[in-house]
Parts: structure tokens; C-alpha cells; sequence
């Protein structure tokens, strides 16, 4: 159970659900309602727009593609004993 | 990078590096590595197996093999294990060695981020390649935090496709 209530979609202003449309982008799937994390970084997007912009460039394709920088980040939500 | 194959080999990555970094870093102080000559012929041989393995200077030893090679059948089978997980198969070394850098730095391992990186760079990954491991560590480990502090329930538990390819060892290797 979260510790907050996660706002639907439709409770957020019009530029941050514009923000959801990327971030279905970057996901290429349809979530019913867009990622839990998502909705959190769209709560305050001073702090949500620079920490998304600096994902988006640590996760880009470089000396590693894109899939293999999944699989790392996986590996450390492991060793975070993270299960999300 | 699809099917189940890869994830495994990442898992065995993952948990043979902090295998190896526990033994490092909560032992070598009171229990100091060996060198070849204390450890004896079986040891050694190992010794010099790791050492081409990982291109190192003859005479250095990865700390947590020289540790455990007070009982070189252990030694010996655990080697067999760490070969194994590094060796190249669906994923390549040099993946292979990412995911063990940016697990020893998310453990704070002082044996483990040093070595990994060590052989990340000799695997021919730049500084820009260092720091694309460094960001997807460092960023997963603001989300992961913030997704433990609010108790988020993962939203790609369920999306993963069912992978048919079956336990390698039944059709290859």
C-alpha cells in the first residue's frame, strides 16, 4: 500500500499530463494509467524535470545501448532490494 | 536482448560479485589473503588461472580468492562459479562487468568498485562509458529509494512476455 495517494492522470494539469505522454513514449507501452513513478515526479515537476532529464541521458544509447543500461539499472534496483 | 537466458546470467553476475565483495571487504583485514606460496600447489594453480583471466600482473591475486584459498576445494569450486558467470555467453564481458561495477558501487564495496572498473577499462570502456554506468547507477538508486519511501507497488510486474526458450542446458551449451 503507498504511504500517498497516486493521483490519477486526469488530477494533474494540462503540462504535466503532456509529461505522461512522454513518459509512455519512453516506456513504448500503454499503461492503463501512466507509471506510479511517473505520477510522483509529475508532483513536483521542479525537482521531477531534472531528475527525468538526467535518467533520459544517463539511459540513452552510448558505449552501452539502451537495453543493457536496463539491465544494469535492474541490477542495482536488486541490490537496492527494490521491488519496483 | 530477449529471453530469460540473459536475465540469469545478469543474476548470477550480480550474485557471485557480492559474494566475492563480502569475503574482500568484511575479511581480508582478519583474515589476510594468501600469496601462492602459502597456499599451496592447488591454490596456485587457480591463482594463475584468475590472473590470465582477468589480465593481472603476475603475483596479484583478486583479494577474496586469496582469502578463501585456506581451503582450496571451496576455492576451487567457487572459481568454477565466478568463471562461469563472467564468461561470455548471451551477455557480453564487458555488460557482464558493468553490471558488477554498478553493484559494487550501489554496496559500497571497497574491493568490488575498484576491481570492477579496473576491469571495465581494460575491456576498452572509456570514461564516457564509466559515466553512463555511474548516471543508470546513481539515478536507480534515487528511484528506487523514493519508490521504498512512498511503498510503490511495481507498474511492469506482469508485462514481462513468457519466454519459451526453455533451461539452456537442455538445448545447447
Amino acid at each position: 500500500m503507498p504511504t500517498v495517494r497516486l493521483r490519477d492522470a486526469s488530477e494533474y494539469p494540462e503540462p504535466a499530463r503532456r509529461l505522461f505522454e512522454l513518459s509512455r513514449q519512453w516506456f513504448a507501452y500503454d499503461f492503463k494509467e501512466p507509471p506510479a513513478m511517473s505520477r510522483v515526479m509529475a508532483w513536483d515537476p521542479h525537482f521531477g524535470g531534472p531528475h527525468g532529464r538526467a535518467m533520459k541521458r544517463a539511459m540513452a544509447p552510448g558505449e552501452f545501448s539502451r537495453a543493457e543500461k536496463e539491465m544494469v539499472a535492474a541490477a542495482v534496483s536488486g541490490a537496492n532490494a527494490c521491488t519496483y | 536482448m530477449t529471453g530469460d537466458d540473459c536475465w540469469y546470467e545478469a543474476a548470477f553476475v550480480v550474485g557471485i560479485t557480492n559474494a566475492l565483495n563480502v569475503v574482500a571487504d568484511g575479511l581480508a583485514a582478519t583474515l589476510p589473503p594468501l600469496d601462492a606460496g602459502a597456499a599451496g600447489p592447488e591454490a596456485a594453480a587457480i591463482f594463475a588461472e584468475a590472473q590470465a583471466f582477468y589480465g593481472l600482473p603476475a603475483g596479484e591475486v583478486p583479494t577474496p580468492l586469496a582469502v578463501v584459498a585456506r581451503d582450496p576445494a571451496y576455492l576451487a569450486d567457487l572459481w568454477g562459479a565466478v568463471k562461469r558467470a563472467f564468461a561470455e555467453r548471451r551477455l557480453s564481458g564487458r555488460l557482464k562487468e558493468a553490471v558488477a561495477f554498478a553493484v559494487s558501487l550501489t554496496t559500497r564495496s571497497a574491493f568490488g568498485t575498484p576491481f570492477h572498473l579496473g576491469q571495465l577499462r581494460r575491456l576498452g570502456v572509456g570514461d564516457p562509458g564509466v559515466m553512463e554506468i555511474v548516471g543508470v547507477t546513481q539515478m536507480f538508486s534515487s528511484y528506487t529509494k523514493i519508490a521504498d519511501t512512498l511503498q510503490l507497488s511495481s507498474d511492469m510486474a506482469d508485462i514481462a512476455p513468457v519466454d519459451s526458450s526453455g533451461v539452456p542446458d537442455t538445448h545447447r551449451d
